[in-house]
């Protein structure tokens, strides 16, 4: 049988866009499939963030009776916990992304993609659309098990896709950052050595507990720390009427944190391709 | 394209800088053929591999030029990615995915449409004995069966340049002459094949041509029959009855030089090759000598290779080549860690 195979010249013409989504849309789709193919690494981006979520509900509750909390910060801590969980969520899922990405070049996967006549950034943007795909689909699971629960999205529908977006937003910058690290390092234990550093971010922001109720170093580092400022974008949407500012934090912040970590990833991979 | 496919000239590649510099390939010249099968043998860390990686664009050569399908490596890569099919050592192969979707994924990367890709993975999966597991994930499949798919994966796109790193290496001896056979078939069919080897059966079996690599340097290129003859003359071994053995052993140094062999057979070089063994038997019997066993000896490829390094390629091991040993982990390093 012969295969028509496009003109040598025509397919480097169209280095382009169109086999660029190509090549990233397949390279998508594969990173998809090896994420669910793999339920022990899956899980932990499930079931940790709604056990912290209830753990935090069972612990933290009696803040539903502080009145500037219920004005202020959320109708209620199942309502407040809510954004914290899809944040974790999403750190969990985008961190393990990259550590395919990782195991991809250490066990030559990679390798065998750079010997085809692929754009070298579909590879990246394969592995950061896919967390992107993973993320809606954890905020999406997380929503519905906390609605039945009987969390409510006060900021209505909108609120709602806003949340998606802000998981999908917060998944490109996570697993931007770490898909640099995977291909600096070329090693998954790295990847997952810098998890850590995710989790003790995580719990100095105010994804678990409010930033109003912290003092001292502890409330110096959740303000400045943007991981505070985009969970409580993802807090409005659960508990105040639709604003601005909620997708200036839980989107805009994000973005520019995925625009740098994107920049990274490319230069690691630019450096890596230069170095062979 | 009139030129050979695969042309080398010069070829190195270092790892590290100053006095830790290693230099992995030093100047190596290679011209492949249309239509050869190439063999490029040595030991694990002799250099094969490096030059494999250059050939194949992963790596940049640190000096010489080298050309692949008519394109320069370094400033058409993509056209030689794209002209060539290449099944690296470890078969690195996603374990999550199954044997269909990675030749599906292969066939899209390729440029192939949907049904183009789908009908041509029907086509390997068959051809590589691989239909009825096609569906399972790679992870569950054996060593042999990783390495068909590797194949088949390398040839999605039908290229005219096939890159085989160590395609054997692992296998057992029945998947190992399966493989061989589906080369053979390829090469067959037109496509110029370069494989690299550290088994002297492979190279014998399947190239056309060899070049013995070692300590980064190319020492011997050939065809096996070539440069086995160029080692010197067969050997023609003989047993007699013990009290013919003084009589035979004079008609036998009429036609080379005696050689040692086993106890109760008599050797001898023959000089003008296995052309000789006729007049030898001829000779024995008009002496009236009845000879009990005949066999003949070619020089083997590791007879080359120890006669162009200094040390038999069989049994050989890193241990004994502290060059060699050393240069093959600083390229892994530098495939792990570029920074």
């Amino acid at each position: 049988m012969s295969v028509s195979i496009a003109d040598p010249k025509m397919m480097a013409s169209s280095s382009s866009t169109r086999s660029l989504l190509r090549h990233t849309f397949v390279l998508t789709r594969r990173s998809v499939i090896g994420r669910l193919r793999q339920p022990a690494v899956l899980a932990p981006a499930f079931i940790f963030p709604l056990f912290f979520a209830a753990l935090g509900s069972a612990s933290f509750n009696r803040l539903a009776s502080d009145p500037y909390f219920t004005a202020n910060i959320a109708t209620s801590f199942l309502n407040y916990a809510v954004a914290g969980a899809v944040l974790q969520g999403v750190l969990f899922g985008s961190t393990s992304a990259a550590g395919d990405l990782a195991t991809d070049i250490e066990q030559g996967f990679f390798e065998r993609l750079l010997a085809s006549p692929i754009s070298r950034t579909a590879i990246v943007l394969g592995r950061l659309a896919a967390s992107m795909v993973v993320a809606v689909v954890q905020v999406v699971i997380f929503m519905a098990i906390f609605l039945v629960a009987g969390a409510r999205i006060e900021s209505g529908p909108i609120g709602f896709i806003g949340l998606i977006g802000g998981g999908a937003l917060l998944a490109l910058a996570m697993s931007a950052m770490m898909a640099g690290l995977a291909i600096k390092s070329g090693s998954p234990e790295v990847v997952q050595g810098a998890f850590p550093l995710v989790f003790v971010l995580m719990f100095l922001s105010s994804a678990f507990f409010p930033r109003h109720y912290m003092k001292g170093w502890y409330r110096t580092v959740a303000d400045w720390n943007p991981l505070s400022h985009i969970v409580e974008g993802m807090q409005g949407f659960m508990n105040h009427e639709l604003s601005a500012s909620q997708f200036a934090k839980s989107w805009l912040i994000p973005f520019v944190l995925a625009n740098i970590g994107i920049a990274f990833a490319l230069r690691a991979l630019n450096n890596r391709l230069a170095a062979s | 394209m009139t030129q050979a496919p695969i042309i080398a000239t010069g070829l190195s590649r270092s790892f590290g800088t100053g006095d830790d510099a290693i230099k992995a390939v030093d100047g190596v010249d290679l011209e492949v053929q249309q239509g050869e099968i190439f063999g490029f043998l040595g030991p694990n860390g002799a250099g094969k591999s490096t030059t494999v990686r250059m050939l194949t664009t992963l790596l940049k050569p640190s000096a010489g030029t080298a050309f692949v399908a008519g394109y320069d490596v370094v400033k058409d890569a993509d056209k030689v990615r794209r002209s060539i099919g290449v099944a690296l050592q470890d078969a690195a192969i996603d374990p999550l995915m199954t044997g269909r979707e990675l030749l599906t994924l292969q066939a899209v990367l390729y440029g192939l449409s949907k049904v183009a890709g789908k009908n041509r993975g029907e086509e390997l999966l068959e051809r590589v004995g691989l239909t009825a597991a096609a569906d399972r994930r790679v992870g569950t499949y054996s060593g042999g069966m990783r390495r068909r798919l590797d194949l088949a994966l390398s040839l999605v796109h039908e290229p005219t340049v096939l890159f085989l790193d160590e395609p054997t290496t692992g296998l057992d001896p029945m998947s190992r002459l399966t493989l061989w056979e589906e080369v053979k078939r390829l090469n067959a069919g037109g496509t110029t094949v370069l494989l690299t080897t550290q088994y002297l059966e492979e190279a014998d079996q399947l190239a056309d041509r060899i070049a013995i690599i070692d300590h980064g340097h190319i020492v011997r290129q050939g065809a096996p029959r070539e440069l086995k003859a160029l080692v010197g003359s067969p050997t023609l071994s003989i047993s007699v009855a013990s009290s013919e053995t003084d009589e035979a052993r004079s008609i036998l140094a009429r036609f080379g030089d005696l050689r040692p062999t086993s106890e109760g057979t008599l050797g001898v070089g023959l000089a003008r090759g296995a052309e000789d063994v006729a007049a030898v038997i001829r000779a024995l019997d008009e002496a009236g000598l009845k000879v009990r066993h005949l066999e003949l000896d070619e020089p083997s490829l590791d007879d080359v290779f120890a006669e162009a390094t200094g040390y038999r390629l069989e049994g050989a091991d890193a241990a004994n080549k502290p060059t060699e040993s050393e240069a093959a982990p600083e390229e892994k390093k530098s495939r792990r860690g570029r920074k």
